[in-house]
C-alpha cells in the first residue's frame, strides 16, 4: 500500500515520530534516493497547500473587511460638488460675502447719492387742510352755551380755496380738495355763505366746478380779473389769495417755471409760501389776470409751488356740458383790478375768493 | 472595537501575530486610503487598488506570520513600499512602464525581499491552479484535511465513504494528482 509510504512521511515531516522511528526514518532516507526525493517533494507539496490554504483565508478575510470598508465609505461617501463645496466653501463664503457687501454697499451708496433728488421730485403735497378739529369743538361748545336750541353744527373735515368763474355763481377749486365730499360749503371774508355742490371734475387737471346750490344768492356781480389764455412769462410777478388758516392770508412770489411739478406742462411752478388750505386759490399777475390755480407743492423743498395754467381751467369751462350750466358761461371781459395797488387789488378781490368747506 | 487599543505599529503586529483578526481590521483599513490614492493617482482604478493593497497585506502579515520581518520603519511606509513596488510590477506587465511615479510617502526599495515574495506568489498561483484542476471531491477533501486540519473520522463521515480507510485511499489518490499537477509547473528554485 503505496498511502502507507506518505503516511510515514507525513508522520515525519509534522513531527510526529518517536525518536527511535524517527531516526530509523532518517537513516533509510540517507540510504534510499527516491525516498528523500519523495519526502522533499512532499514537504514542498505540504507548505505550498499550507500557504494557499493561509492565503485563502486571508483573501476572504480582507475582502470581507474592504466590503464591510466600502459598506461604511459609501454612505459618508460625498458627491462631487459636497467634496468642492467643503473644499471651498470658506472662500465662496469670503467671496459671497465681499461681492454682496460691494453690491449692497454700492446700491446703498448710489441710493444716498440719489436721495435728495428723489426728495426733490418724488412728493407732491396736496394743499387740502384738514381743519383744527380741537378749535372747531371748542367754538361749537361756545356756541352751544350761548344757544341751545340750536345743534351745534358739524365741524367740516378739509378745508381749501375757490374762487368765482362766474356772475351766475360758477366757482372753481382743485378737485382734491372736494374729493370724497357728503356736502360743500363755501365762505368769504364778507361773511357771504354758500352752499355748493361739484358740478364737473376734470382729475387729470386737478380741477372741480363747484355751483352754489343756495336760493337765496343772487351772484357776484362783475367779477374783477379776467382770464389769461396766452402763458406767462417767466420771472413774471404773481401772487394769490387764499385760506390756509380761518382768515384770508395773501402770498406773493414770482413765476419760477413754465412747467410744474416732474415737468408737468399744464402746470406752473411759483415760488410763494404756500400751505395746506391754499389749494384751489386763484393764481393771478400784476395786472390782475388770472394765469392759474393753485394746487399743490413739493415736500422738503422750499418755495416750490404749483399751480394749473388757466388755460385748462378755460379748456374745462368749455368743456362744460350745457346741461350742467343751463347758459354757455361768460368770461369777464373786463379787467378791473390792473393799474391799481395791490391793496386795492386785493380789496376787490377778496369777495371773489371763498374758503371751500368740506363735510364728510 | 477601541481605536487606541492599536494605537502603535508594535500592538497591531502584535495583535496580527496573535491571531487577532481586529487588529487586521484595523490595520487594513488604517492604510487603505493612502494606496488606494497612490494606485489612482498611477494610473489605476479601484479594483486595481484593492488588490495591489490586499497583495501588501498578505505580504506583510506572512512576513509577520512566518516571523520574518525586520520592520526598520513604520507599518506605514513598509506597505507603502511593497505596494509601490507590486504596482510598478503590474504596469511592467502591462506594458505600461512609468516614467515617473508620483510619490505620496517615502519609501524603501524592499529589493531583498522581492525575490523570496515573487517566489511566494509564484506558489500559491501554482497551487491554485492545481487545487482548481484537481477538481471536487478532491479539493475539498485535500483541503478539510491538510488545511483546515480536520480529523478523518469527520471527512469520511462528511464524505459519505464508508470508513476511514476508504477516505484514506481516496485522500492518497487526491494527493497524488496534486503532486502531479504541482510539479508539472513548479520547480522549487529556493
Amino acid at each position: 500500500m503505496e498511502y502507507l509510504m506518505y503516511e510515514q512521511i507525513e508522520r515525519y515531516l509534522s513531527g510526529k515520530m518517536v525518536d527511535d522511528e524517527k531516526a530509523a526514518f532518517e537513516a533509510l532516507i540517507q540510504t534510499d534516493l527516491r525516498l528523500a526525493e519523495q519526502v522533499k517533494e512532499h514537504r514542498t507539496l505540504l507548505q505550498a497547500m499550507q500557504q494557499y490554504g493561509q492565503r485563502q483565508e486571508l483573501r476572504s478575510k480582507l475582502n470581507s473587511i474592504h466590503s464591510k470598508m466600502e459598506a461604511e465609505a459609501t454612505h459618508v461617501e460625498l458627491p462631487m460638488w459636497r467634496v468642492f463645496w467643503n473644499r471651498h466653501a470658506q472662500t465662496m463664503a469670503v467671496a459671497a460675502s465681499i461681492s454682496l457687501l460691494s453690491v449692497f454697499g454700492t446700491l446703498w451708496t448710489v441710493e444716498q447719492l440719489k436721495a435728495p433728488a428723489q426728495q426733490q421730485t418724488a412728493r407732491y403735497v396736496e394743499l387740502r387742510r384738514e381743519v383744527d378739529k380741537l378749535k372747531k369743538a371748542q367754538t361749537a361748545i361756545i356756541k352751544d352755551i350761548n344757544n341751545t336750541t340750536k345743534p351745534a353744527p358739524r365741524p367740516a373735515r378739509f378745508s381749501g380755496t375757490g374762487f368765482a368763474l362766474s356772475a351766475n355763481g360758477y366757482l372753481v377749486t382743485s378737485s382734491h380738495v372736494v374729493e370724497g365730499a357728503d356736502s360743500i360749503m363755501i365762505e368769504n371774508t364778507s361773511g357771504a355763505k354758500y352752499k355748493v355742490s361739484e358740478v364737473y371734475r376734470d382729475q387729470t387737471h386737478d380741477l372741480s366746478i363747484l355751483k352754489i346750490e343756495d336760493p337765496t344768492f343772487e351772484g357776484f356781480g362783475k367779477l374783477p380779473y379776467t382770464f389769461k389764455t396766452a402763458e406767462s412769462d417767466l420771472g413774471e410777478m404773481v401772487y394769490t389769495l387764499g385760506y390756509p388758516r380761518e382768515d384770508v392770508v395773501f402770498g406773493e412770489g414770482s413765476l419760477s417755471s413754465t412747467s410744474g411739478f416732474e415737468g408737468d406742462t399744464t402746470a406752473y411752478q411759483i415760488s410763494i409760501p404756500l400751505n395746506p388750505g391754499n389749494s384751489g386759490g386763484p393764481l393771478l399777475d400784476d395786472k390782475g389776470n388770472l394765469i392759474g390755480v393753485i394746487s399743490g407743492k413739493q415736500a422738503g423743498q422750499e418755495g416750490a409751488a404749483f399751480a394749473i395754467k388757466s388755460a385748462y381751467l378755460l379748456q374745462l369751462m368749455s368743456e362744460l356740458p350745457l346741461a350742467t350750466t343751463l347758459s354757455p358761461l361768460s368770461l369777464p371781459k373786463h379787467n378791473t383790478l390792473a393799474g391799481n395797488s395791490r391793496p386795492q387789488q386785493l380789496k376787490k378781490l377778496k369777495d371773489f375768493v371763498f374758503v371751500v368747506k368740506v363735510y364728510n | 472595537m477601541k481605536k487606541g487599543l492599536y494605537e502603535t505599529d508594535e500592538a497591531i503586529i502584535a495583535g496580527i501575530r496573535s491571531g487577532d483578526d481586529r487588529a487586521l481590521t484595523y490595520l487594513y483599513k488604517l492604510h487603505f486610503p493612502m494606496i488606494s490614492h497612490f494606485i489612482l493617482s498611477n494610473s489605476g482604478t479601484d479594483d486595481e487598488a484593492k488588490d495591489i493593497y490586499q497583495e501588501g497585506v498578505i505580504v506583510f502579515y506572512e512576513k509577520i506570520k512566518s516571523d520574518s520581518l525586520e520592520l526598520t520603519c513604520q507599518i506605514k511606509t513598509y506597505l507603502y513600499s511593497v505596494c509601490r513596488r507590486l504596482w510598478l510590477k503590474r504596469l511592467a506587465e502591462k506594458g505600461r512602464f512609468a516614467t515617473k511615479v508620483d510619490d505620496a510617502e517615502n519609501y524603501l526599495m524592499l529589493e531583498e525581499d522581492a525575490p523570496q515574495q515573487e517566489e511566494n506568489e509564484r506558489r500559491f498561483g501554482v497551487m491554485e491552479d492545481a487545487m482548481n484542476q484537481l477538481g471536487e471531491p478532491c479539493k475539498t477533501l485535500l483541503e478539510d484535511y491538510y488545511i483546515r486540519m480536520q480529523n478523518m473520522q469527520d471527512i469520511t463521515d462528511r464524505f459519505g465513504y464508508t470508513n476511514t480507510d476508504t477516505a484514506k485511499n481516496q485522500k492518497y489518490k487526491c494527493l497524488q494528482r496534486l503532486k502531479k499537477l504541482f510539479f508539472a509547473a513548479y520547480q522549487a528554485e529556493v
